[in-house]
């Protein structure tokens, strides 16, 4: 891997029968940015699995009650990027993160920062619905409890209203979560990552184990809790994507000249709007209008 | 499969010869694989009740000359006196004394560890310490007997004199070597146990701003409760039937207590010197043996039925 490292970008760029994506200041923003509050400011960020790099060099602001939404074929790393974001990426062996990555400025990967903090305030809810096999109110509360937090009951309830979930689970708190459907389990996930008042959520594709009804229903969920929080949404959905998010970035896999090695990178990042219906790059257009992918 | 099946057959409509339904041939070789697994499970049914059938004949013809009362809950035991006494209160009490000390050693040990294991320890680290802790449930116990009568006493007799009164015997040292002898009994199960808990559970949890002990303890730990606790019964019943040990290193006097210090005979330790070969069958020394075996046996299926109903109760069930 280290032979193609060294290698300059345009040329590998070049062999690979690629144009290289210029960064325009308006590219990793989108327009209409000026005046939004900026949450995440990523710059230059490649994550490596074991030196291997997943996504490569991506740049780009997240804002403040905004869904901004991660789109591409899968195996281009959206995972990957979603989980710099609260640093779950800490937890592989092997993964290590480079370039800057602010959160409201401050460096998320300085040295002092410590990642429990940082999940504390950046939630998440996972692909396949991972309630723990507890009571529903001990999976709204687990968070709570664990943070030490006061009024746990309010913050359930709260929690749970939130989500849309209250009036389906009030009478049966006590009752296993695994007796709900698969969209309620999602749902309390959501709950569950509600109930200490993080500042974003980040959602790795939250609905591609659940019905079109379930998925609707948090689809209007997300629309509603951006009045509150940032979300982050990873989808391979593009109507999903179109439907709830602000923002949208596309990644693509990019292959190096031997085909060997391939990673993720940024293709095209702007309002939602103007990605899908009048993108900037040829590629995102083929993409989103079903041609590949 | 069935697809291609389904176009092979409707491409074959009148061209060829219609399906045969029936077997071509009889398989005589799988019917007779299959009466041979039978019979290895029959010969393991087949051993224990014939384990408890010769168990329970000599019991019964001890019951027949000792009242059941005067057995379980008299405090003298001296079965092969003039005049012999066969309360058995005391060397149960032995047996409990040393399974408690085990116990007390080998649950938190065997615990952390596996929770070190499992949550804590790296891949590399993981893959030796884990066969090195198993390798210890392979040491043969007459060897742990010795280690504790010459090493672990008198260590442990210069340090806390009040764990051995009677030098070298002591319930409670020959307790801490069997429990130092089924830490991996605990450790390797309920590390396995651990581990089989979904990761997506503990990403949830770390998610929520847990720290790695908040996940181990209040997500893995009860997640993975049944195995936990099916490794501490093991290890249980591994402490109640403990021989060896106990026969080298508590000593051989019954005694009525569950002070680590004092010196004390255990239920099998007293099989262990009693059944020597040249008693004679249906003397009452020879049925009260079996008495005692009987009822280690029943402790034992007691603690495990128990066990089993707790934890259909409590375990958290992950799909
Ligand atoms: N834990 C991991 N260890 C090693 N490689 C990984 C790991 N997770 C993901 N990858 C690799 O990183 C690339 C991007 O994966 P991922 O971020 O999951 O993509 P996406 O979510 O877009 O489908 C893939 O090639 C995948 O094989
Ligand atoms: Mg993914």
């Amino acid at each position: 891997m280290a032979r193609h490292e060294n290698r300059p970008e345009t040329a590998r760029e070049a062999a690979a029968g690629r144009a290289s994506i210029a960064v325009r200041p308006e590219f990793r923003q989108g327009a209409n940015a000026g005046a939004k509050e900026k949450m995440f400011e990523i710059e230059n960020v490649t994550v490596s699995y074991d030196g291997q790099p997943a996504v490569k060099d991506i740049s780009l602001d997240i804002f403040k009650n905004e869904v901004t939404a991660l789109i591409g074929p899968s195996g281009c790393g959206k995972s990957t990027l979603i989980r710099c974001l609260n640093r779950m990426n800490d937890l592989i062996l092997g993964a290590e993160v480079s370039g800057r990555l602010l959160y409201h400025g401050q460096d998320l990967y300085g040295p002092k920062v410590d990642p429990v903090q940082v999940r504390k305030m950046i939630g998440m809810v996972f692909q396949k619905p991972n309630p723990f096999p507890k009571s529903i109110f001990d999976n709204a509360a687990f968070g709570p409890r664990v943070l030490r937090m006061k009024d746990i009951e309010e913050r359930v309830e709260k929690a749970l209203r939130c989500a849309v979930l209250w009036d389906e689970v009030k009478d049966r708190l006590d009752q296993n979560a695994y007796e709900m459907s698969g969209g309620q389990q999602q749902r309390l996930c959501i709950a569950r990552a509600l109930a200490v008042d993080p500042d974003v959520i980040l959602m790795d594709e939250p609905c591609s184990a659940l019905d079109p009804i379930a998925t609707g229903k948090i689809e209007d969920l997300m629309v509603t809790l951006k009045e509150e929080f940032s979300i982050v949404i990873v989808t391979h959905n593009m109507q999903q994507a179109a439907r709830v998010s602000d923002r949208t970035a596309f990644l693509m896999v990019e292959l190096d000249a031997t085909e060997r090695s391939r990673w993720g990178r940024l293709v095209e990042y702007d309002e939602t709007e103007k990605i899908f219906t009048n993108p900037a790059d040829s590629r995102t257009e083929d993409y989103v209008s079903g041609k590949v992918g | 499969m069935q697809a291609r099946d389904a176009i092979g057959a409707s491409g074959a409509i009148g061209t060829s010869p219609p399906r045969s339904l029936e077997a071509p041939s009889r398989r005589y070789g799988e019917k007779a694989i299959q009466g041979l697994l039978a019979l290895c499970a029959i010969v393991s049914v087949a051993t224990t009740t014939a384990i408890v059938v010769s168990l329970l004949i000599p019991t019964l013809s001890f019951f027949s000359e000792v009242p059941v009362g005067d057995f379980l809950f008299g405090t003298d035991w001296a079965p092969t006196f003039a005049p012999a006494s066969f309360g058995v209160l005391p060397v149960v009490v032995g047996t409990l004394s040393t399974t408690l000390w085990g116990m007390l050693v080998a649950v938190p040990v065997g615990l952390l560890s596996a929770i070190y294991l499992s949550e804590y320890a790296r891949p590399g680290v993981r893959r030796v310490v884990k066969p090195v802790i198993e390798v210890l449930a392979g040491i043969p116990t007459v060897a742990i007997g010795i280690f504790a009568l010459i090493a672990l006493s008198p260590a442990i007799g210069k340090v806390l004199p009040f764990m051995v009164k009677v030098p070298p015997f002591s319930a409670g040292v020959a307790g801490i070597a069997i429990g130092l002898m089924i830490v991996p009994i605990i450790a390797s199960i309920s590390d396995d146990a651990m581990r089989a808990v979904p990761g997506g559970l503990r990403e949830a949890a770390y998610a929520l701003g847990a720290t790695r002990m908040k996940v181990a303890t209040r997500v893995v730990f009860p997640a993975a409760i049944s195995g936990v606790v099916a490794s501490v019964v093991l290890a249980t019943s591994r402490a109640i039937g403990e021989t060896m040990v106990v026969l080298l290193a508590a000593g051989a006097s019954p005694n009525l207590s569950l002070d680590p210090g004092s010196s004390v005979q255990t239920m099998t330790a007293f099989i262990g010197t009693t059944a020597t070969g040249d008693i004679a069958t249906g003397t009452i020394t020879y049925d009260t043996i079996f008495a005692v075996g009987t009822l280690l046996f029943a402790m034992t299926l007691v603690m495990n039925v128990v066990a089993i109903r707790l934890v259909r109760r409590y375990r958290e069930v992950y799909e």
